[in-house]
Parts: C-alpha cells; sequence; structure tokens
C-alpha cells in the first residue's frame, strides 16, 4: 500500500507541476529580461538543455524517481543550484522539531480544555474557552502573529522575528542559547498551534458530552465506579476515537499549511521554501518537497491507524476478520 | 398510612420511599415527570412496576440509586437498609461520594432494558464485571477473578474462560443480558432493581431470562423492583405489583388482586388489554384511548381524567384523589373507588364520591 500510493502522489504532484504555462527558463528569462538582459532562441534552447528541459514531462519524470530509486538522487534545483536534497536537509530537522512542538501544544493544551468544558458545560469556564476557541479561529494566522509580533516588540522590544536570532545563526544552536531558541519558538506555537487547537477542543467537547451521555456510562455509575473513572478509563478513551484519525491530517498540515504565517514570522522553516519553489517552477524542489509531504501523510494515517486501533477494540476485531 | 406500615414491620422492609417527587426544568418550563411516589419493598419479595412509557418508571429506579443527571431536582426520602449503617435517605447522600458509590452496585444494582449498549464497546467483558468486584468485594486480582468467573458460570454464560477475555461486540443480546445480570449481581445486592430487562429480547430468550433472575433471587434471597410494560411478565415475577401513571402510583396490590379485582380504571384498561388473544404484541401492551399527557403545566384533578372512561364531570378534573387502602395491601387513588372500604368498584360510588367532594 505504502509505495503505489506515494508513486501516485508522486506523478499527480509532477502531473500538476508542469501544468502552468512556461517552466523555470521562461520565468527565469522573464526576470532577466525584465532586468534588461537579451536571449538569443539559442541561449534559451541552451539553458533548457542544461536543466533538463528540452524532454516531455513524462521523460523527466521517470528520469526523477527512476534516479530517486537507484541514487537516492532527488534532482537539482534551478534556483539554489544545487541538489534538492540538500536544500531541504536544510531545514528538515528544524521543520520537523517546529511541527512536532506545535502538534505537541494543541494536544497538549485542547484535550484537557475539551475535557474541562464537557465536565462543566454552560459553566463560565466553558463559555470563556468557547469564545477564546471560536475568536482563535476566525482570526487569521497572520493576523495573530503581526499582533503577538507587535506585543512582544512593545513590552520586550524584541518582535522575535525567526527562530534564530542573528548571533544564533553565525554560532549554530547551542546549549547556552538553547533558552532564547525556546523563547523564539513561543509566538510560532501559539498563531500556527491555535488554529489546531480550537478544533481540537471542540471536537473533544462535543464526543466528551456525547460519550458521558451513553448508557455505559450509566451502568458504570450503576456499579459504584467514580466520576474520575468513568470520565478517564471510559469516556476520554472514546472521545478520543476522532482526534486519533485526525492526526493525519494535522501532521502535514502544521508542516505545509502554515506557509503564510511562517513568511511573516520568518520561520526558516519548509513552507516558504515550497511556496517560493512553487512560484519559481523549481519543478524538482517543489516535487521533492510534496513528496516528504505525501510521505509523512502516510505515515500519519499509518500512526493514527494504529492508535485507533490501540483505542477501540472493535477496529481490531474487523481488520482480524478480514 | 406509609409509615404506620414501617413500624409494624420495619424490619422486613429493604427500601422506603417516600413522596418522590422529580422535577425536570425545561425551556418550556417544569416537567413534574414523578409527583409523589411511595412504595416499600420486603426483604426477597418482588415489586413490580408497571406502566405506559414516560410516566416515570426509569426516573424512579434511578433516583434510588442517585443516577439521574443533575437538571432532575429530586426531592423526598429513599430510606435503605443499609449494611452497617441501618436505615440511611440515600436521598440525603451526595450523588457522587463515597457512601452511595458503596451501595451502588454492591448492596443495590440495576439491571438495564438494553444490554447492546450497557457495556462500554472498548473492555472486556470480564474487565468490567470484575471491576464491580474489584470495587466492592477484593482488590485481590486472581480472587476477584474467581469470583467474577464464577458468577459468569452461575447466569449460564457457557465456555466462561473465554469469554471472560471477549468484548461486547462478540457477546449476542441473550448472552449480553446475562452478562449484565452477572454484573449487577456478582456482589450480591439486597435488592436489584431491573428496568425492563427483557424488552430488547427475542421471546423465547426473555422466557429463559426471567427464569434465571427467579432462581437467582431464591439463590441470593435479594428483594426485586422489576419495571416492565408487559402485564403478563408480572404475573410471572412479581409478589405485589405497583400501577404507575403520569408520575403517580395509582394503584398497588398484591398480583392476584390485581387481576382478580382491579380497582383503577387504568388498570382495568391494562388488564383488559393484556387478555384480549390474537392481537399483535404492539396493539396489546396498551390500547386504552389516548396518549399520555406530558407533565408539563398540569391541570388540576386527577391525570387521567382525559382518558377515563368512568369519570365524573366535577369531581375527576377537580380534585386529584389520594391513594386509598381498599382491602389489605391493595390501594387506588380514584375517586370512584375511595371512602368505601372494601368495595371492588362498584358503579354508585361515583355519587358518593361526589358528595364527598362538594
Ligand atoms: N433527561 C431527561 N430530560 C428531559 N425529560 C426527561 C428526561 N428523562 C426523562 N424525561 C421525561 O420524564 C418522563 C418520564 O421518563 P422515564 O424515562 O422515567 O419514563 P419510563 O416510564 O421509564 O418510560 P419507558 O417505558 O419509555 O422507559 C418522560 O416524559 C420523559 O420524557
Ligand atoms: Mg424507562
Amino acid at each position: 500500500m505504502f509505495i503505489p500510493t506515494i508513486l501516485i502522489i508522486s506523478f499527480v504532484v509532477f502531473f500538476i507541476m508542469q501544468l502552468p504555462k512556461g517552466d523555470y527558463v521562461s520565468s527565469y528569462i522573464a526576470r532577466m529580461q525584465a532586468e534588461g538582459e537579451v536571449f538569443t532562441q539559442e541561449d534559451i534552447a541552451a539553458l533548457r538543455a542544461q536543466y533538463g528541459l528540452d524532454k516531455n514531462w513524462v521523460m523527466r519524470y521517470f528520469d526523477w524517481v527512476f534516479k530517486i530509486i537507484t541514487k537516492g538522487d532527488f534532482g537539482y534545483s534551478f534556483a539554489y543550484g544545487r541538489p534538492v536534497w540538500s536544500v531541504i536537509m536544510d531545514r528538515l530537522g528544524i521543520t520537523i522539531a517546529v511541527s512536532l512542538t506545535i502538534m505537541a501544544f494543541t494536544y497538549l493544551v485542547s484535550i484537557p480544555i475539551g475535557i474541562y468544558s464537557a465536565l462543566h458545560q454552560y459553566s463560565p469556564g466553558d463559555y470563556i474557552f468557547t469564545a477564546i476557541g471560536f475568536l482563535g479561529m476566525a482570526t487569521p494566522n497572520f493576523l495573530l502573529a503581526i499582533i503577538l509580533m507587535y506585543l512582544s516588540f512593545t513590552w520586550t522590544g524584541d518582535p522575535l522575528l525567526g527562530l534564530f536570532s542573528n548571533e544564533m545563526l553565525q554560532e549554530g544552536i547551542h546549549l547556552y542559547n538553547f533558552g532564547e531558541f525556546l523563547q523564539r519558538m513561543i509566538i510560532p506555537t501559539i498563531v500556527i498551534g491555535t488554529a489546531g487547537t480550537c478544533g481540537v477542543i471542540r471536537t473533544v467537547r462535543a464526543q466528551m458530552l456525547d460519550e458521558l451521555s451513553r448508557q455505559y456510562a450509566l451502568t458504570a455509575r450503576a456499579k459504584g465506579v467514580s466520576e474520575a473513572t468513568i470520565v478517564y478509563k471510559y469516556c476520554l478513551r472514546a472521545a478520543l476515537n476522532p482526534v486519533a484519525s485526525g492526526l493525519a491530517g494535522s501532521l502535514s498540515s502544521i508542516f505545509s499549511g502554515s506557509t503564510i504565517s511562517a513568511i511573516v514570522m520568518n520561520l526558516s522553516i519548509q513552507g516558504p521554501v515550497l511556496y517560493e519553489a512553487l512560484k519559481t517552477q523549481d519543478t524538482y524542489l517543489a516535487g521533492t518537497i510534496l513528496m516528504t509531504q505525501a510521505v509523512l501523510v502516510v505515515i500519519g494515517t499509518l500512526l493514527s491507524d494504529i492508535l485507533l486501533a490501540w483505542l477501540d477494540p472493535r477496529i481490531r476485531f474487523e481488520r482480524k476478520r478480514s | 398510612m406509609e409509615e404506620k406500615k414501617i413500624e409494624n414491620d420495619g424490619k422486613d422492609i429493604v427500601l422506603d420511599v417516600r413522596d418522590l417527587r422529580i422535577n425536570i426544568e425545561m425551556d418550556e418550563g417544569t416537567l413534574t415527570a414523578v409527583r409523589g411516589v411511595n412504595f416499600s419493598i420486603k426483604k426477597g419479595e418482588t415489586l413490580g412496576l408497571v406502566g405506559e412509557s414516560g410516566c416515570g418508571k426509569s426516573l424512579t429506579s434511578k433516583a434510588i440509586l442517585g443516577i439521574n443527571e443533575k437538571k432532575c431536582k429530586t426531592t423526598g426520602q429513599i430510606v435503605f437498609d443499609t449494611d452497617g449503617r441501618g436505615m440511611v435517605d440515600l436521598l440525603s447522600l451526595s450523588p457522587k461520594g463515597k457512601e452511595i458509590r458503596q451501595v451502588r452496585g454492591k448492596q443495590i444494582s440495576m439491571v438495564f432494558q438494553e444490554p447492546m449498549v450497557a457495556f462500554s464497546p472498548l473492555y472486556t467483558i470480564g474487565n468490567q464485571i470484575n471491576e464491580c468486584t474489584r470495587l466492592h468485594i477484593t482488590k485481590d486480582r486472581k480472587k476477584s477473578r474467581e469470583i467474577s468467573l464464577e458468577m459468569m458460570k452461575k447466569v449460564g454464560i457457557a465456555n466462561a474462560e473465554k469469554r471472560y477475555d471477549q468484548y461486547p461486540h462478540e457477546f449476542s443480546g441473550g448472552m449480553l443480558q446475562r452478562a449484565l445480570i452477572a454484573m449487577a449481581l456478582v456482589c450480591n445486592p439486597k435488592l436489584l432493581i431491573a428496568d425492563e430487562p427483557t424488552t430488547a429480547l427475542d421471546v423465547t430468550i426473555q422466557a429463559q431470562i426471567l427464569e434465571l433472575m427467579k432462581e437467582l433471587q431464591k439463590d441470593l434471597n435479594m428483594a426485586i423492583l422489576f419495571i416492565t410494560h408487559d402485564l403478563g411478565t408480572v404475573a410471572a415475577m412479581c409478589d405485589r405489583v405497583a400501577v404507575m401513571y403520569l408520575g403517580k402510583i395509582v394503584e398497588i396490590a398484591p398480583v392476584k388482586d390485581i387481576y382478580a379485582a382491579p380497582a383503577h380504571p387504568y388498570t382495568q384498561g391494562l388488564i383488559g388489554s393484556v387478555h384480549k388473544i390474537g392481537t399483535k404484541k404492539e396493539e396489546r401492551l396498551f390500547s386504552i384511548e389516548g396518549t399520555v399527557p406530558l407533565a408539563l403545566n398540569l391541570p388540576p384533578g386527577c391525570g387521567f381524567y382525559e382518558r377515563c372512561g368512568k369519570r365524573i364531570e366535577g369531581v375527576c378534573n377537580v380534585k386529584e384523589p389520594e391513594l386509598t387502602e381498599l382491602s389489605d395491601g391493595h390501594a387506588v387513588a380514584c375517586h370512584l373507588c375511595g371512602g368505601c372500604q372494601g368495595c371492588a368498584f362498584g358503579a354508585n360510588s361515583g355519587e358518593e364520591a361526589k358528595k364527598d367532594a362538594e
């Protein structure tokens, strides 16, 4: 399942990439011409040949896949003038770190709030969380980013732009400036995390309310089980089901969906690179990033399936039968 | 009247419900779902609670365990003969507190109507039965497992060792109901509340489950509050019957008397409809004309007034009849029958009632 899925995705990605008119060379020439350079037809053809763009896209696709499989070579980024993989590796570590932090933040904050809201339905706390939740969902991320950076600037004199300070960029991340790095993670985490947080809160709250009103909760209460056991042993486990199946989506959306916020906050993660690559028709780079994401979605789905099977024996049972 | 009874043979009484009222606040107003219910159950006795859908049977039974939703405002007294602490008003205990939790499942337990949804799908049957054993009997894993297994065998679950580790979705409805009964009885309770325990099951399985309950009752010497729609099963199961209508008990009597001399027009209707042979089950259950009104802004007078074939205008829609004793253990709340002791519904008692009201 795993490999065909990824092959199909990569093919579709490649197909879509070549749909817009032109290619990297034509957009490159357009830029150069705007700056007053003159190109002859031969120059253009030579450039195309040099980048391998003179062949048709299906050929190029198979070339590309072949090289990935045989040599682990993901092609060449026109814009960076370097192999695609090295461009990606620049940011892969940090992107994964940021994504995981944001995911952890999302779930660690929203699941307890969701439980609280369900257990104290229509209490002031529930209303406050609901209000904040909707506000957070309705506010565009980039706007929230700007507001938070402004607040940070007025309070501390530093907008905390980017994940690294200038010194960090020169000296690299060490133990002594790790604290600062964490500080710089705060705003991005809040900005990118809140969007998902609100959704998860709503889901957990609704699910918990639903589960708490189920007959089995009443049965448990009738046999003298404490409220805490009812909530945590029975209801929560059932309520987390849809959250677990949403895991795959959130993994990839955090990876790519936060491009605008990342640009606004000058985060050196993958999103903005993909955005640039798509704009300049840097085919192999864009293709590879999209494919990494596809792989992540597949991995996420796998993880969430495992989690679901662990949470719900009925799913295990169906698997065994089929 | 109830008070006196307790003084007379207080030793035998397991549960005494006094003036139980349950109001539910809703957007449309206050729903007076249970309106002053009185009954008591003796050791080893089976009391049937019968009535149409929505008359408040389940609310009453859940109130005994204190497991109604918060919005159900409950007043009155639910006096239970607890282990060790004597007579305790369960209503005075905090519904989430430790005391009531030691009553639930151990001294009073409950079997629900739909076994299919009564278990959590996420844990094995054994886990869920054993939870009860471990809460109330022993923390020792091995011992409690043995006790649970023994009870599973006792309720007729074949292959109990294997079944213990299976999930609810691997059980049939009848087997689940057996498991639910095992869970209810594993701590040897004094009182079992069975809320329509067989309604969701096939007819043949219904009979088996009822038989099982009777056997176990004898073995364990417990009292049963048996809730049902079906007067047929009442005859087979119960010692006494309380007939409920619109949140009130309208008639309460030993089983024999209810069938031989039903005093309330509603009870008469119920019994009449049971005896019509050859009709389909659905129709047979309740073929009294009209429907139960919703207990919102009830008019004064008898709750059954609108549907009653024997109503007396100017009496029944003015004053609500009280539960009055007709003969030993047989009481009825009806203007037609009240006042004339020992009379099993006479045709001219209506006139007397009218005089009374004036
Ligand atoms: N949680 C609730 N919220 C609002 N109304 C309720 C609630 N529970 C019960 N009621 C109402 O209270 C009345 C009595 O309900 P109850 O469940 O006790 O009926 P019942 O006699 O058990 O009926 P059935 O035979 O259908 O089980 C009904 O009119 C019902 O609509
Ligand atoms: Mg009911």
